[in-house]
């Protein structure tokens, strides 16, 4: 290690000392303590006198040396410090020092390294150097020139520069303008297209607007609390409040029920529509609207609010209400006419109660007055029988013909109420008009004689002989206009005058006319002399009597038999009736009573059973009959009647129907039904109204006759039944069943119905042929098996088909009891009879129908 | 061709010769188009005939136990068409018969009495003012 740091420090010292720079080292105080081979030349001083001694003594400027020492030593280095050398030969070297001081290990300042550079040599290069840095510097001055003259080149060029920036930069700034024109141009027609597109935005929104306004249905918008936000004019005409009050008001707030109108439009936002929700909006009239509405929503489907379109359906529920309306009024109506129905229905029943009871009253009062009137005419008959001399004859007849004008009238009030109540019927029997009428007229003779009167008779010999007619109701007619005519005529005659108006092959229409000189009637009465117990004035009846009925009944039966009546009258001159009447035209001879004398040689030995209470009429009963020749038994009443029925044989019953115990009906019904008897019964009665007939008709009674009686009618009666009975070949048939006799159909309802068509008639006929009998044989077995049910089915078909064919009433009756007790069950004893009678009187029509069926057809060829 | 504008009538009714009657009524009171049947099966048969009104017997399996009866033909007709007006005709004057018919839809109720055609023709004309109305509350309805 040794050997190589010696190694290393004599390279290092051998390296010094080829150093061509003069290397000095010195200490602190500027001794020189080493030196290399160059100083030795440089300073031509040898080695040794070198060490040692002070370093500034070696050159001219010892203390610019002494300063560099300790500037190395302060500041630990120099750099090219220039000294100048001066060696022992005067010769001087300038030299460059850089020095720096040398440490030991433990960092302690030894001494200072100095170098001198020998800048002899390069002292010239100073030189130069300086000459060179002059002319640097003259060039540097040159160069500033040039710099400053390039500076302000550069200058001009920057200012050059700048302007031609600036040029630049308006150009660019034109540029810019021109490009900012092009784009205010452009952003012009930008905004041209914008206020264009937003002209057509608004165009297009105030369409939509208008169209929103133009509405008639009122829309509101309403934000989610509820409010208004919008409407169209609709909306403020509906509430009638202004826009200006509408927005922001609460929605519910114009609505009659606030609470559904809110349920309403929360409805709308929970679900995002509603449809059809009836609301009333609250205005002057309460206008109800069914709203639809819907939510609307921004971009991002936020919802803002609620469109509600209110549709006025006020016009819809006018005319839903005046519908309902309409049909409440037309139920109303409905109502309305069957309440007048009902009233006019008990009006109809009032005055058929009324006419029920005028006849009941009618009927009583004549059965009153012609019981005592039939003694008085009845025995006034017998006694005129009987030899009298001429006076008593002539008296006998004064009461027969003053108890026959009682009947007159009697029967006259019995006729008007007849008429009154429809049941009026008129006859058609060939008689002999000339004869009939001279007959009647001859009953006024006595009269007209006692008031100095003329009687004209004018007669038409064209009338035919013989007509088919009423003449009992053409006496009547006559014989009432004549009677007023003689009634109040004082003076002059009376004129009766009948001609032959037209003929064809079937019938004669006839004028009838009554004329008289009386007192006439005034024109304003003329219409009223028709109505009952009217006449023309009221003093009349004082000074003439008379009941006002006569003309009454006249113009009724006129009517009836589809004439008219006319009448012409001068006050104080007298006046004329006339009536037309058609009358059909026969070869057959009239019914005179030689037919009776006929008959009364064939019939004798005949048994007479009378059932009457009355013994006056006990006794003309008698009378008459022993004048007829027949055997006469009396029963007090209903009750003997039956029991000498039991016991005896009669041919005939002639019964009185006002009895005690058991009166007419009774005992027909008895003698009928207990005692199966077919004997022919014939109503005495004084009640000739309709009612009796029905009932006499109903229990099995053949036929009836008034009272007062007419002793042919009775005879002839007696005898046809009589002959009727012995002769009748379905004698045993209808054994069973006495009202066989009595036609059980009546095809009134058929022909009404069908209006007399024969076609529909024998349509229905065979129709009713066709489904009875297997309904009859349905309901028998139906009895017969006690199928309750076939039997009630079939016996409530049959029911309908009884008002059809006009079978009575009283089987259909039979036929719902039947139907009742069938689905009941109960009283089965009484069925089969019922319907044994339900099965006879189907069968008896089933006959009946189909001689009409044959009937109606033949006839149809 | 004339045809179209009459009313057309169905009558179902197993008692012949009342049909019979009720036909001859109508025919003469009114110019109705009639078509009658004894069945209910029939009539349903024919219901492509577009009738009107169909007037039906109650009572239509008395005879034929196995029959259709009035009510079944009834709900056939409504079945086919509930528009069709059915008026059921019965003999029965019952509450329950009543009741029963307008449960399944009748239009009315009437009982063969002799008031019974006067009601028919009332309950038809009546029908046919209530469907007008029907039309013109539809047609303004559909104005609206």
């Amino acid at each position: 290690m040794e050997r190589t740091n010696s190694h290393e420090s004599f390279y290092a010292s051998s390296l010094i000392e080829a150093s061509l720079d003069p290397l000095i080292t010195i200490n602190a105080d500027g001794m020189i303590t080493d030196m290399n081979e160059a100083l030795v030349n440089i300073t031509g001083i040898s080695r040794e006198k070198l060490t040692g001694s002070s370093f500034f003594g070696y050159f001219t400027e010892q203390q610019l040396a002494s300063d560099i020492c300790r500037e190395v030593f302060a500041k630990g280095l120099v750099t090219n410090s220039p000294l100048t050398f001066c060696d022992t030969d005067g010769k001087l070297t300038d030299v460059l020092f850089n020095g720096s001081v040398y440490k030991d290990d433990k960092e302690d300042v030894l001494g200072a390294v100095l170098v001198a550079r020998d800048i002899a040599e390069q002292k010239w290069v100073i030189e130069l150097q300086i000459a060179n840095n002059e002319l640097a510097f003259q060039n540097e001055e040159k160069e500033k020139r040039a710099a400053e003259l390039s500076i302000a080149n550069k200058e001009l060029v920057f200012q050059n520069n700048e302007k031609e920036k600036r040029a630049e930069e308006l150009s660019i700034a034109n540029k810019e303008l021109a490009f900012q024109n092009k784009e205010k141009e452009k952003r012009e027609t930008a905004n041209k297209e914008l206020e264009a597109a937003s002209d057509s935005l608004k165009l297009a929104s105030q369409y939509s607007l208008s169209l929103i306004e133009a509405s008639r249905d009122p829309l509101f918008t309403i934000s989610p609390a509820g409010k208004i936000t919008d409407m169209n004019e609709a909306t403020v005409k509906v509430t009638g409040v202004t826009r200006g009050k509408l927005f922001g008001t609460d929605f519910i707030n114009y609505f009659t029920d606030p609470i559904q109108a809110r349920e309403g439009y929360q409805q709308v936002f929970e679900k995002g529509f509603i449809v059809d929700y009836p609301l009333t909006i609250m205005d002057g009239k309460l206008t109800d609207v069914l709203c639809n509405g819907s939510v609307y929503k921004d971009d991002r489907g936020n919802v803002l609010g609620v469109v509600l379109v209110a549709r006025d359906i006020t016009e819809q529920k006018r005319i839903e209400t005046e519908l309902t309306e309409a049909i409440v009024i037309a139920e109303l109506a409905t109502g309305i006419a069957e309440e007048a129905k009902l009233k006019a229905e008990n009006a109809t029943r009032l005055a058929e109660n009324a006419v029920k009871a005028k006849q009941q009253f009618l009927s009583n009062m004549s059965h009153e007055i012609r019981t005592p009137m039939n003694a008085i005419i009845g025995f006034t008959k017998v006694l005129l029988k009987t030899d009298l001399n001429a006076k008593q004859k002539e008296y006998l007849h004064a009461i027969k013909m003053s108890g026959d004008a009682l009947i007159v009238l009697i029967n006259d009030i019995l006729d008007l109420a007849k008429v009154d109540a429809g049941k009026m019927t008129f006859e058609q029997t060939p008689f002999k008009m000339s004869l009939s009428l001279s007959a009647m007229l001859h009953l006024f003779e006595t009269k007209i004689q006692e008031k100095n009167l003329e009687l004209v008779k004018v007669y038409d010999d064209k009338i035919p002989e013989v007509l088919v007619g009423d003449p009992v109701r053409l006496h009547q007619i006559i014989l009432n206009l004549v009677s007023n005519a003689v009634k109040f005529t004082t003076k002059g005659k009376i004129t009766v005058a009948v001609c032959l108006l037209s003929e064809d092959e079937e019938s004669a229409t006839i004028e009838f006319a009554v004329k008289d000189t009386g007192i006439g009637i005034p024109e304003t009465k003329i219409n009223n002399i028709f109505e009952n117990f009217q006449q023309a004035t009221s003093s009349t009846s004082r000074l003439y009597g008379g009941t006002g009925l006569g003309l009454a009944i006249v113009r009724q039966l006129v009517k009836a038999q589809g004439g008219s009546i006319q009448v012409k009258s001068i006050v104080d001159e007298g006046s004329t009736f006339s009536f037309i009447l058609s009358f059909l035209k026969t070869k057959a001879e009239a019914e005179v009573e030689a037919r009776v004398e006929e008959l009364d040689t064939e019939a004798k030995n005949i048994k007479v059973l009378v059932a009457e209470d009355i013994a006056l009429n006990q006794l003309l009963m008698r009378t008459l009959l022993d004048d007829f020749g027949f055997e006469c038994d009396i029963a007090t009443n209903g009750k003997v009647a039956v029991e000498k029925l039991e016991t005896n044989a009669y041919d005939i019953v002639l019964m009185d129907l006002q009895m005690p115990e058991m009166n007419g009906f009774e005992a027909t019904d008895y003698i009928r039904k207990n005692l199966k008897l077919t004997i022919p019964i014939i109503a005495l009665t004084a009640d000739v109204t309709t009612v009796d007939l029905e009932k006499c008709k109903a229990v099995g009674m053949n036929d009836y006759i008034a009272k007062p009686i007419d002793e042919r009618l009775l005879y002839s009666k007696i005898i046809e039944y009589v002959k009727k009975s012995v002769f009748a070949p379905g004698n045993k048939m209808i054994e069973d069943n006495p009202c066989a006799k009595i036609r059980c159909i009546d095809l009134d309802y058929l022909t009404r119905r069908t209006k007399s068509n024969p076609a529909l008639m024998m349509e229905m006929i065979s129709l009713y042929l066709e489904q009875t009998p297997p309904l009859i044989s349905a309901m028998k077995k139906g009895l017969q098996d006690k199928d309750w049910a076939s039997l009630y089915a079939a016996v409530h078909k049959m029911i309908p088909s009884f008002s059809i064919v006009g079978i009575s009433i009283d089987f259909e009756n039979m036929a719902k009891r039947v139907q009742e007790y069938a689905s009941t069950r109960q009283q089965s004893d009484g069925i089969p009879n019922l319907v044994l009678q339900i099965e006879n009187v189907c069968l008896q029509a089933c006959e009946e129908l189909k001689e009409e069926f044959n009937t109606i057809k033949n006839s149809g060829k | 061709m004339k045809d179209e504008k009459k009313i057309k009538l169905f009558l179902v009714d197993d008692d012949a010769l009342y049909l019979k009657s009720l036909e001859i009524e109508f025919l003469g009171h009114a110019d109705f188009a009639i078509e009658t049947f004894v069945t209910g099966e029939l009539c349903i048969e024919f219901l492509s005939n577009n009738p009107d009104v169909v007037i039906l017997d109650y009572l239509l399996d008395g005879i034929d136990k196995n029959a259709m009866n009035g009510i079944e033909t009834l709900d056939k007709i409504k079945a086919f068409n509930p528009e069709i007006p059915v008026v059921m005709l019965s003999s029965q004057d019952k509450i329950e018969v009543a009741v029963d018919c307008m449960h399944h839809k009748a239009t009315d109720y009437v009982v063969k009495s002799e008031t019974a055609f006067l009601r028919l023709q009332k309950i038809i004309t009546s029908i046919f003012r209530y469907k007008k109305m029907e039309k013109e509350l539809s047609w303004y309805m559909e104005k609206m």
